[in-house]
């Protein structure tokens, strides 16, 4: 009797006692190497860990180990990498950064984060690891897009654009030739839906094959769709980027919806694809037309010939063509233990051979203006990277600048989905209106 | 006796106070945070303006609407399902235990694996639904994108799983009626539906209240398949209240509007919880 009593004193001693160390336990955030995914610094050997979006051997997670090698190869610094799908990379980075977690080091950031989480505190300012000279090696654009309240938070490692890619093989099955169209003669967003409908009457007239005629890559995303209203004269945001009232609620916007609405309607652009699908559907070779980025056609799964060509304008808005530009920038995790490591990280993929080698690999449209030139004077550079360098200087609109861009892509995000599955354009309209400036009432 | 009883009269406290440590840190301690967050400003001074800009949001109450909705629909739908299941699989044959297996099966498949599944199988263009409807002759239903079905879509989903948790806390309670009872009830002329409702439902009052709370209160918390399948649309139709926390936390980073939201939902779930515990507690067995 008595050796139970001490038996099971023992035991509650031990639990409450391993609880309590349990409870402590990298809670000041100093856990390093404890579960070999962490940064860690043990004697020469450093090793910080990237967090990212873009699972996969065909997205980041696969395109980047090259990179990543190299990197390792010449500095002797291990870049662990963990990648996530684009959705969840923003909740992780939210969940890490705001219990203060430092077993990251680097984080990609999208644009148009990068003041929300430089204001909240989770990047690590960079003026002090670029100088000024490394700084004017960006444009203009690319490097204010990742600075915030005079402080720079955030590199950028390219910038984007988008082109009307289509399907060569598939229209030339269906007998159907691309008008010659250039800069200043563009095709329009009608054209383009008419030379669609006709392809999918010819390849799949009673709809059984699952090909679709003319579509979006992100679809029902804000950096993609809101291209459409931009091409009609509409703005993204109030000036003050807190409200969507008599921004969003006017002809611009309603027409563009209206008229994307009538695609979708007609059967010549999808539903029920998300925009981590629909790229996939070109790649493999099931879409004729679609608005999408550089990085196309080096995604193609399949041996289609792929065309391509300047982004389209809507019909009496020739001289308001708007596209998608922005892209993803290098952060450094405030509460990293290895910032100098991750600085020299980021300067490796945002101005040095890193850069080169995904610029290489990713066709992204590049932030740095050397590359930008190379382009542009370089006669055997190819004509998708010339349009690509011409859009992004003359046609691109940042997306909106708020501190609030999560309210504000739920928000429009929604619109958008909604009007593709049939709601009513005005109603979904002012709904995001509504819906945006009750999130915002907090902050004005 | 009376010296042994004094001599261990701490010990069966000592014995749960890990337990209790571990609730009071990992439950207690959460909510008193997040009631107290909700009354706090920036500057962490009392003020009820987190509540006063939440019940002004028209976002707030449609997703309280939303919740009530699916909440209304999905608890009897699973209670009625899993006590027809239980009911099924307490049924005395041979190799009745491969059926107790097949029908607990969905629930040992992750819930967001089950609704990656389903959302592919409900697909408008390619799912296996609509093209068995293709092959009928009808037209596609957009079961995730048409806001008539996106709910019920959802419940499916839900239930397709949930119903075979339950099911075995129903047939457990059915295990633990004494045959004899049912012997009595035949030898005085009892039919099936009569035994039913008068023998088996009655002396199923324990385990009901358990199935209840816990039903109610999981279903309240759910929005793992609205976050997957719908984003919470669409035109917000399936917006749950625990979805817009989650969305108020990590994605706008607003912890003031989530511990509003998470607050409100325990009131809610604590009061039928309360009114559950009243109608459905044995009055005879605590006499």
């Amino acid at each position: 009797m008595k050796l139970k009593k001490i038996m099971a004193l023992t035991l509650v001693t031990a639990m409450t006692a391993g609880m309590s160390l349990t409870g402590c336990g990298g809670s000041d955030g100093k856990d390093s190497g404890s579960d070999g995914g962490t940064s860690s610094d043990s004697g020469d050997s450093v090793t910080i860990k990237w967090i990212s979006q873009g699972t996969g051997e065909d997205g980041w997670e696969g395109i980047t180990k090259p990179i990543l090698e190299a990197y390792e190869e010449e500095t002797g610094v291990h870049i662990n990498a963990e990648f996530y799908t684009f959705n969840d990379l923003f909740e992780v980075i939210e969940t890490k950064s705001a219990a203060g977690d430092a077993d990251f080091d680097v984080m990609s950031v999208d644009v148009t984060y990068v003041s929300k989480y430089g204001s909240s505190g989770y990047l690590e300012p960079l003026d002090q690891y670029f100088s000024d000279e490394e700084k004017a090696e960006w444009d203009d654009a690319s490097y204010q897009a990742g600075v915030w309240e005079d402080t720079m938070y955030a590199a950028p490692e390219n910038t984007s654009t988008q082109e009307l890619y289509y399907n060569k093989t598939l229209l030339d099955k269906a007998g159907i030739s691309v008008p010659e169209n250039d800069a200043d003669n563009r095709l329009t967003y009608e054209e383009v839906a008419e030379l669609a409908k006709q392809g999918l009457k010819k390849l799949d007239p009673d709809g059984s094959q699952g090909y679709i005629g003319f579509d979006f890559q992100q679809v029902s995303r804000v950096y993609q769709m809101n291209m459409l209203a931009n091409s009609m004269g509409g703005k993204n945001i109030s000036d003050d980027g807190y409200s969507l009232d008599g921004v969003v609620n006017t002809k611009p916007w309603i027409d563009a919806m209206t008229w994307y609405q009538k695609l979708v309607d007609d059967g010549i652009a999808s539903r029920g694809y998300d925009a981590d699908q629909l790229g996939d559907q070109f790649s493999a070779g099931k879409v004729l037309f679609m608005i999408g980025g550089t990085w196309t056609p080096s995604n193609m799964t399949c041996d289609d010939e792929v065309g391509y060509t300047y982004a389209p304008c809507f019909e009496g808005h020739e001289d308001e063509v708007a596209t998608s530009t922005g892209s993803w920038y290098f952060g450094i995790n405030s509460k990293s233990n290895n910032k100098d490591a991750a600085a020299d990280f980021i300067k490796y993929f945002t101005l040095g051979k890193g850069n080169d080698m995904w610029l290489e690999i990713n066709g992204d449209v590049p932030s740095r203006i050397d590359k930008q030139d190379e382009i542009a004077n370089n006669p055997d550079a190819s004509e998708d990277m010339k349009i690509a360098a011409y859009e992004a200087a003359n046609t691109a609109v940042p997306r909106a600048v708020t501190p609030v861009f999560g309210e504000y892509s739920t928000a429009l995000d929604q619109a958008w989905e909604d009007v593709r599955n049939g709601a009513d354009v005005e109603e979904s309209l002012n709904n995001a209106v509504e819906q945006f400036d009750a999130a915002t009432a907090a902050y004005k | 006796m009376g010296g042994i009883y004094i001599k261990n009269k701490w010990l069966p406290y000592l014995l749960i106070l890990p337990t209790i440590l571990m609730i009071c840190i990992f439950k207690i301690y959460p909510i008193i945070d997040s009631v107290i967050q909700g009354f706090s400003s920036a500057d962490s001074n009392f003020t009820l303006d987190n509540y006063k800009l939440l019940f002004a949001d028209k976002t707030f109450w449609n997703s309280l609407k939303v919740t009530l909705k699916f909440n209304i629909i999905i608890i009897p739908i699973q209670i009625i399902v899993s006590f027809i299941m239980a009911l099924f699989v307490n049924v005395k044959i041979r190799g009745i235990e491969v059926f107790r297996t097949v029908f607990y099966l969905p629930f040992c498949i992750s819930l967001t694996i089950s609704t990656v599944i389903w959302q592919m199988m409900l697909n408008v263009n390619n799912g296996v639904i609509n093209s068995m409807l293709g092959v009928l002759g009808l037209k596609p239903i957009g079961f995730l994108i048409d806001k008539k079905w996106a709910l019920l879509s959802i419940i499916l989903i839900s239930s397709w799983r949930g119903c075979a948790y339950w099911m075995m806390f129903i047939l457990a309670g059915l295990k633990g009626i004494d045959s004899a009872v049912y012997e009595s009830a035949k030898i005085d002329g009892s039919g099936f539906f009569n035994t039913m409702f008068r023998i088996t439902i009655p002396l199923l009052k324990n385990t009901w209240l358990f199935v209840l709370v816990a039903n109610t209160t999981a279903n309240f918390l759910l929005f793992a398949p609205m976050q997957i399948a719908t984003d919470g649309g669409p035109q917000g139709s399936t917006n749950v209240l625990m979805y817009e926390a989650y969305k108020s936390a990590f994605k706008y980073s607003n912890r003031p509007r989530q511990a509003c939201l998470v607050t409100i939902l325990l009131i809610i779930v604590m009061l039928i919880c309360f009114v559950q515990n009243r109608f459905m507690t044995d009055k005879e067995a605590h006499r």
